[in-house]
């Protein structure tokens, strides 16, 4: 079998309850993950489109990539792709992925990835022990929060389980010692909630698109996948030692560079320093901790503490519930643990409850109001008054049904959408999603998220590199020497200098440097970030602090472990027009879904409301500084323009920003263009 | 520094075993871990070596891998580099040194690392029928097992003393292996052993594993598990003792307070 591949791909039909596999070989001009996850979800179900995500004929695709199970740095993540019921206002071909080692053992376990369609009568669980796969009932399981049930699915997978100790697999000769991988729905999921997450280990989450409730669609609770198999590499001494060169980009836990810029917490997001993830350990008396890395992940950003609450959670999974100002971190931790164990994705959750407590706040949401409700907001800011709410959207009881749904349709089904987002006391920005970074100033972000389905999430493009390191007050590089560093990185619009200026001005952010910046962006996205399990905390890695030069891997690294690894001779260029391609593809399948240039706007804050400022390098004056643009809104006119030059560029209409057929037709997909064509939505 | 033990420079009574290590019977050994936790199958009672009775001592190792289990993250990244180094392929069964981890459980208990120990008293060489394990006198004296003799009985795996046992079984050659210290690594350009590199710690991002000549204490159960953190572990916050501040922290709190973090 070529490198990196297994070779096949699960199929796994639950109303039919039968088992089947897909050739790999089939998807492999895709790459990996998403890719794969795509072109698959295309030839099973595109025909079908458009019907709902609750629908049976969703289909739940996990796609590992080429890299999982391997030592390639960063490469840990798990691709999850399926029609998302949290997007809005159309539920979208979506992804979301998260960390830990389910890929790993999926591919131990002898395959790619994992395609689930249907749906069971029953509740159950799949089971994946190397090459015997069976679907089990999750009688006792059901009903169970996300770690219960991680926990007892364990034990049934390997009866008699000892942790640190040898386990024979299911009688194949192989044995292992590790706890089987298991990803579950939580009870939030089991109700179709739409802030239903996905859930690895007590904190790893599959935030963004509502897949746990399509998991609770589907009665199917968790999936587990343990092996004791190998994955092959085309060429093991090439990747030995590219993984050795490769340490030269990583911090040196013993003897960092330039330690006294560096070694301070301040830097935990842009160094790539170990730690840093977890935001609820950072007080004296600090909780005996380690840090706990993701398979082959040198970074290591999460915890694991003394007192086992918030291991593993990061980012916004230590910050989505919030307390009372001042709340002790040990109440924090629990609190963002409940989340964890309900099943809610973090970035859903973060902007309900805040929108909530403003309803209740304007007299809106409350007893005898217009929203009844009998949430305890007497109690607001304590676990009580969180655990109540999760509770309530959990088990869709009182206000929580309706809560379940989401802040998007929550708000229009009161009629308040409107007149809220466009105002920003909602702040969806995007598809349902709340805004990340502010979209007037850091617009890899806002147009990446605009020209996707969902908030892009991806700190390594932008936002770790220039605006924490800025934000620092110490920033290592000038603005200028670090768009200088970035734009060699970005192969192969490397001649334009002027891809990392965020400013207003003619080279700024409605620029043709723009439209080249996002379009790399879009393009990483699909194949390295989705294809290659890679984590946006790692990748791309345009410039760093950990070598003398600064100069990052990107994009040198990608191709040097893929070529390693499959055994190809590609470079990263070819790699970034598959990437397009990819796009291409997920871009007609929104399209098939009712996506029209028209929907790619804005609400209205975005284009009224005065930035508070944030801060990011820019040419001022005809000088690169960093500055924060403090006042800047969007403008209306400028943004649709920059629409239609970033429609051409990618080969689409920018009458309506469909693909057209010689796009499509050029990048191998005429069968696309031939369903949009029928259905009339060729561009 | 947080609490541990430092590697030891210090040369260790290389005749000295412990009845932890084994027992010797009447030409019978029994692993003493295996009795004690009433593991019947690995405590299974195994006929020595028939053609010659098994010496009780053998020349020492001549490198030893210890390791910080405080330290390391549970990124795998040793175990794939040895299966790959050795194998050509990557695998977590076929890694001769292997790190568990329970993600919900307490640190410093939710990880444990396992390494082969080239025991001072190798049991594994001791019991071998086939006589396919064997101290490598010609590479330092690593405790080896010859793939080319052995017969896939394990003996090797059900005596070795240790828990999870370092004896591997490769199920794909129906054969025990072991670590060599990387000796024997076909697929990677460097020298191993004594005097050359060992995959896993060239690889470790944590450098949480390290080589040493000498053996550590054969005694204590956790003789390979030392401190490898220095101050620059502790300022990314990382104690193994509430008590501990780390130099970084002290010296910010009298500055000013943390500045916000990033989403």
């Amino acid at each position: 079998m070529k490198g990196g591949y297994t070779g096949k791909i699960l199929r796994v039909n639950l109303t039919s309850k039968s088992i089947s596999r897909i050739e790999t070989e089939k998807y492999m001009e895709f790459g990996g993950g998403h890719g794969i996850g795509s072109a698959i979800f295309f030839d099973l179900v595109a025909e079908q489109l458009p019907f709902d995500a609750f629908d049976p004929r969703n289909l739940i695709i996990i796609v590992a990539s080429p890299f999982a199970g391997t030592m390639m740095p960063g490469s840990g993540r798990c691709e999850v792709q399926g029609l998302g019921p949290m997007l809005y206002p159309i539920e979208w071909f979506g992804h979301s992925n998260f960390g830990g080692r389910f890929t790993a053992q999926l591919k131990f376990a002898g395959w790619d990835g994992i395609v689930v369609e249907g749906s069971s009568s029953d509740p159950v669980w799949i089971n994946i022990i190397d090459d015997k796969v069976t679907i089990e009932s999750a009688r006792g399981i059901w009903g169970m929060d996300t770690w219960d049930t991680q926990q007892e699915i364990s034990r049934r997978v390997i009866p008699g389980l000892k942790y640190g100790e040898w386990s024979e697999l299911a009688g194949d000769d192989g044995f292992t010692t590790q706890i089987p991988a298991v990803v579950c729905c939580g009870p939030a999921g089991e109700k179709k909630s739409r802030l239903g997450a996905l859930l690895h280990g007590p904190g790893s989450q599959a935030a963004l698109c509502g897949f746990g409730g399509v998991f609770g669609s589907k009665n199917l609770k968790a999936i587990s996948a343990i092996g004791s198999g190998t994955v092959p590499i085309a060429d093991p001494k090439a990747f030995m030692e590219a993984r050795l060169w490769y340490r030269q980009f990583q911090w040196d836990v013993d003897n960092p560079r330039e330690v006294e810029r560096f070694n301070t917490r301040a830097w935990s997001h842009n160094s790539g320093r170990p730690s840093g993830g977890n935001t609820l350990n950072g007080q004296l008396p600090l909780v005996p901790a380690r840090v706990a890395a993701c398979a082959s992940c040198p970074r290591a950003c999460r915890l694991r503490l003394a007192t086992a609450d918030s291991n593993e959670s990061v980012c916004a999974g230590t910050m989505a519930v919030r307390l009372e100002r001042g709340a002790p971190l040990k109440l924090s931790r629990q609190a963002n643990d409940l989340m964890q164990k309900y099943g809610l994705g973090h970035w859903q959750f973060m902007p309900l409850q805040v929108y909530v407590q403003n309803l209740y706040k304007r007299g809106i949401l409350g007893k005898g109001k217009k929203i009844e409700s009998n949430l305890p907001f007497e109690l607001m800011g304590t676990i009580a008054y969180v655990d109540t709410l999760m509770k309530q959207i959990s088990n869709r009881e009182g206000v929580g049904n309706d809560l379940a749904e989401g802040c998007a349709r929550f708000a229009e089904k009161y009629g308040l959408y409107e007149e809220d987002v466009n105002s920003g006391v909602l702040n969806l920005a995007y598809w349902g999603t709340r805004d990340h970074y502010d979209p007037r100033i850091q617009v890899e972000w806002a147009f990446g998220s605009l020209f996707g389905e969902r908030d892009l999430m991806l700190h390594s493009f932008a936002n770790h590199n220039f605006h924490w390191m800025a934000n620092s007050g110490d920033p290592y590089l000038t603005a200028e020497e670090a768009a200088r560093l970035y734009s060699e990185a970005l192969v192969p619009y490397n001649d334009d200098p002027y891809l990392a200026d965020f400013g207003d001005g003619p080279t700024g952010i409605y620029s043709d440097s723009k439209v080249k910046l996002i379009a790399w962006v879009k393009h990483y996205e699909k194949f390295w970030i989705g294809g290659g399990g890679f984590c946006g905390w790692r990748w791309p890695q345009t410039f760093t602090n950990n070598t003398a030069d600064r100069r990052g891997a990107t994009p040198h690294a990608e191709q040097r472990f893929w070529n390693a690894v499959t055994g190809d001779n590609r470079t990263f260029v070819d790699h970034m027009s598959v990437g397009h391609r990819i796009y291409t593809l997920d871009r007609s399948i929104w399209v098939l879904q009712g996506r029209h240039r028209d929907m790619e706007v804005f609400p209205d804050y975005i284009y009224d409301r005065k930035s508070p400022g944030h801060i990011m390098p820019m040419i001022v004056d005809g000088k690169w500084t960093y500055a924060r643009g403090e006042g800047r809104t969007l403008d209306r006119a400028k943004v649709e323009d920059f629409k239609t030059r970033f429609y051409k560029f990618e080969g689409y209409n920018p009458d309506n920003g469909y693909p057209t057929r010689a796009t499509l037709e050029k990048m191998g997909l005429k069968k696309v263009a031939d369903l949009l064509q029928k259905r009339g939505r060729l561009g | 520094m947080s609490g541990g033990k430092k590697p030891s420079g210090e040369g260790v009574n290389a005749k000295k075993y412990s009845r932890r290590d084994f027992l010797v019977t009447g030409g019978t050994v029994v692993a003493v871990d295996a009795l004690m936790t009433n593991n019947l199958a690995a405590a299974a009672v195994v006929p020595a070596a028939a053609a010659a009775p098994a010496p009780t001592s053998y020349p020492v190792s001549k490198g030893y891998l210890v390791y910080d289990s405080k330290k390391c993250a549970g990124c795998t990244t040793c175990m794939l580099a040895c299966s790959l180094t050795h194998h050509g392929v990557e695998s977590l069964s076929l890694a001769r040194i292997q790190i568990m981890q329970d993600s919900f459980g307490k640190f410093p208990n939710d990880l444990k690392v396992a390494p082969c120990r080239q025991c001072v008293t190798p049991v594994c060489v001791q019991n071998c029928p086939a006589g396919a394990a064997f101290v490598d006198a010609a590479n330092g004296n690593i405790r080896r097992i010859d793939s080319n003799k052995c017969v896939g009985c394990r003996t090797c795996i059900r005596m070795c003393p240790q828990q999870p046992h370092r004896t591997v079984w490769n199920k794909f050659a129906k054969r025990a292996q072991k670590c060599d210290l990387c000796i024997d690594t076909p697929y990677w350009n460097e020298k191993g052993g004594p005097g050359g590199k060992q995959a896993c710690v060239e690889t470790c991002p944590m450098k949480a594993l390290r080589f040493v000549s000498e053996a550590p204490d054969q005694k204590e159960t956790d003789g390979y598990d030392v401190n490898l953190r220095n101050d620059n572990w502790l300022n990314l916050g990382l104690v193994d003792d509430s008590r501990i501040v780390p130099p970084i922290m002290a010296a910010q709190a009298k500055k000013k307070p943390a500045r916000r973090s990033a989403r």
